[in-house]
């Protein structure tokens, strides 16, 4: 007989049982047994209480975005689990260390998107070699970089009216006697929702500079995104206003008649001036616009479809510098901005106000014949100004307007305009003569604004 | 920034006990899994889930979508349509921002009701808070023959029927509404505008019927 039954054996003998050795055997191997199965409930037990327990902890893990330093804790009481570790989180990129006090920290870059299951193991308070490794489950989400979502599908260069994805220009004007004389730098970017979908930049630009004269002449426009024909509104928009005031500056009776308009207003400011430069602004930049809205319905009535097929807005200025400082004549239907900005003094004007309704989409476009019926409304459209001087006179469409200046209001900020400049200029040069500037603008045009992936296009003279 | 509230009115009464159930928290996780993928929704839209039963509860205030944590909710009670609405528009009071001359406001937002049965509270009281307020879209989902369409009718024009209740049918709904919240979201970045009508939306796949 084992020595242990033999033992048991006289136990028993001792407490004046008497058994055969057949007896100790079945007797001891029933007792261990019942006495195991008491124990084994008894942790079971325990463990249930505890693995519920945890199962009950709140621990809130906070969703990830890939490529954005992740950082998060969760504490599990120590009178519930000795130990505990994480599976699953290598593919997320993410790791973790835990640290004496049940102090879990998950940190990391994540490199992956999606939502990760992740396991949580652990040895319960109490817990010894042999016992079960209790688990619970959870997830983590990792959003994708919004970035690289967005694809950029080239236009196809076959579709009608095809446009270039993205423009640039620099002109440069040459001194005079020395004197630097001011430049342009102007860049249209395709939005990201238009090239997610491989769909044409509808934004588009026009400047010149007249040598013989010395004007400049600035348009842009922003071609309505529900519009199906807006990128050839736009350009139809610019190329004719431009266009209009090349052959008014080319008529020299015109041109000297307006130029003499401004200097006698300039000194006199009468009213008699005040209305013959007036005209002279109307038949130049009103007559731009209006040769504009008719060029776009002479191509919606050769295509056949309703003009609002092309609808778009139309920012247009034109300038020319003095010996008493600059004039600014200026056109303005849409959303968008137009502004002289003058970083030294703290200055700014808006040449007009946007068009944008009380609801979002509500814009005025060039191509509404209201625009031009109501005569005292179109009036109000037409500005000019006469400035000392100033850092920079923008055009920008709405999709460079909207991040930055988000309302209406804030255009009257002059917080903002110089918050806009301060951007352009942190990394494009506005010095003079720097053709490079063209790029370095076009490149400024990419910034990220969530949610505002429009075509963006601005021209600077400064 | 604009963001496209949508807000999701699920039911959770009784009858949703066991397969329904499940898949609708099985459709709310594709939902967002799916739209987290799309660029314009990921940036724009914003979520909030309402479920209803014995009463109404806000399971998830309206957040952006990479931040949206799955909601648990159980199926249990009944039908408190009414009340569910009466907080939907408590809610776009205070989670939709107005527009202002400082501020640019939210679009309207889109709303996804489903239920399977018939309200067992005042919808009328639910349904007179509700019109007070500026929705986009709003659709009914009649889920299965025990809801009636003609009620849904009251609360929105649009509205849609599943045959049936069943895990599959369930999943190709959240698959149609995530669609149209991807298409609500391009349009609003794109265009400037917002869905109105359900010819705007994709179209529905064949478990899901428009109901005329």
């Amino acid at each position: 007989m084992d020595m242990l039954y033999e033992k048991i054996h006289n136990i028993l003998t001792t407490m004046q049982i008497e058994c055969t050795e057949a007896e100790v055997t079945d007797f001891a191997n029933f007792a261990l047994r019942k006495l195991w199965n008491q124990y084994d409930k008894e942790c079971m037990d325990q463990r249930v209480i505890i693995e519920n327990q945890v199962k009950d902890l709140q621990i809130a893990i906070p969703n990830g975005t890939v490529g954005k330093e992740y950082e998060t804790l969760f504490k599990i009481p120590t009178d519930l689990v000795d130990d505990f570790w994480l599976e699953g989180l290598e593919n997320s990129g993410l790791t973790c260390t835990i640290t004496e006090d049940n102090t879990c920290q998950i940190m990391g870059v994540p490199t992956n998107a999606g939502t990760f299951d992740i396991l949580l193991s652990y040895k319960y308070k109490g817990w010894i070699d042999g016992k079960p490794i209790l688990q619970r489950k959870f997830t983590i989400a990792i959003n994708p970089d919004p970035r690289t979502l967005w694809k950029d599908i080239p236009t196809l260069e076959n579709i009608e009216y095809y446009q270039p994805d993205r423009d640039h220009i620099y002109i440069k004007v040459e001194a005079i006697n020395g004197m630097p004389q001011k430049d342009i730098v102007a860049a249209s970017q395709r939005g990201r929702s238009h090239a997610h979908e491989g769909n044409p930049r509808d934004d588009h630009f026009r400047v010149e500079y007249l040598d013989d004269c010395g004007w400049y002449l600035m348009a842009v426009a922003d071609g309505a995104g529900s519009a199906k024909y807006s990128r050839k509104g736009s350009a139809l928009a610019c190329d004719t206003a431009i266009d209009h005031c090349k052959i008014f500056f080319a008529d020299s009776k015109k041109l000297s008649d307006f130029e003499e308009y401004i200097t006698t207003y300039n000194s006199e400011s009468s009213d008699e001036y005040r209305k013959l430069l007036g005209d002279s602004i109307h038949q130049l930049i009103g007559n731009a616009a209006f040769k504009s809205y008719k060029a776009i319905e002479a191509e919606a009535s050769v295509k056949g479809i309703p003009i609002k097929n092309y609808a778009t807005t139309l920012l247009l200025a034109v300038c020319k510098k003095f010996d008493f400082g600059w004039f600014v004549a200026s056109f303005w239907v849409g959303d968008g901005a137009m502004c002289i900005y003058d970083k030294e003094r703290q200055y700014f004007k808006l040449l007009g106000t946007p068009d944008e309704g009380e609801f979002a989409g509500q814009t005025r476009f060039l191509t509404m014949p209201e625009i031009f019926r109501d005569a005292t409304s179109f009036y109000g459209r037409l500005k000019f100004s006469i400035e000392q001087d100033f850092t920079a006179l923008m055009l920008m469409t709405d999709g460079v307007s909207d991040p930055m200046f988000e309302t209406d209001a804030n255009l009257n900020k002059i917080e903002k305009w110089n918050e806009l400049y301060d951007s352009i200029t942190h990394e494009v040069e506005l010095e003079d003569d720097n053709t490079e500037s063209q790029y370095q603008l076009l490149k400024w045009l990419d910034f990220w604004s969530q949610g505002n992936h429009d075509d963006r296009t601005i021209a600077i003279l400064y | 920034m604009r963001r496209l509230p949508v807000y999701l009115l699920l039911d959770t009464s009784g009858s949703m006990f066991g397969e329904p159930i499940e898949a609708v928290k099985n459709g709310v996780q594709v939902l967002v899994s799916t739209l987290r993928s799309d660029p314009y929704a990921l940036e724009t839209a914003y979520l909030s889930v309402i479920t209803f039963n014995s009463s109404a509860q806000q399971v998830t205030p309206l957040i952006e979508l990479s931040a949206f944590q799955q909601p648990n909710f159980e199926a249990s009670g009944c039908t408190a349509l009414g009340e569910a609405l009466a907080l939907l528009a408590n809610k776009v009071d205070t989670e939709v921002v107005k527009t202002t001359v400082d501020v640019k406001g939210d679009w309207k937002p889109l709303v996804f009701i489903m239920t399977d049965g018939e309200p067992t509270d005042d919808l009328n009281k639910g349904i007179a808070e509700f019109k007070k307020r500026k929705f986009g879209m709003v659709v009914a989902c009649a889920a299965g023959q025990g809801a009636n369409t003609d009620t849904l009718k009251k609360i929105t024009e649009c509205v849609v029927q599943l045959d049936t209740a069943d895990s599959a049918t369930i999943k190709a709904f959240f698959k149609w509404v995530s669609a149209s919240v991807s298409t609500g979201s391009q349009k609003v970045e794109d265009a400037g505008v917002e869905v109105t009508g359900l010819s705007e939306l994709p179209p529905p796949p064949p478990e899901v019927n428009i109901v005329v």
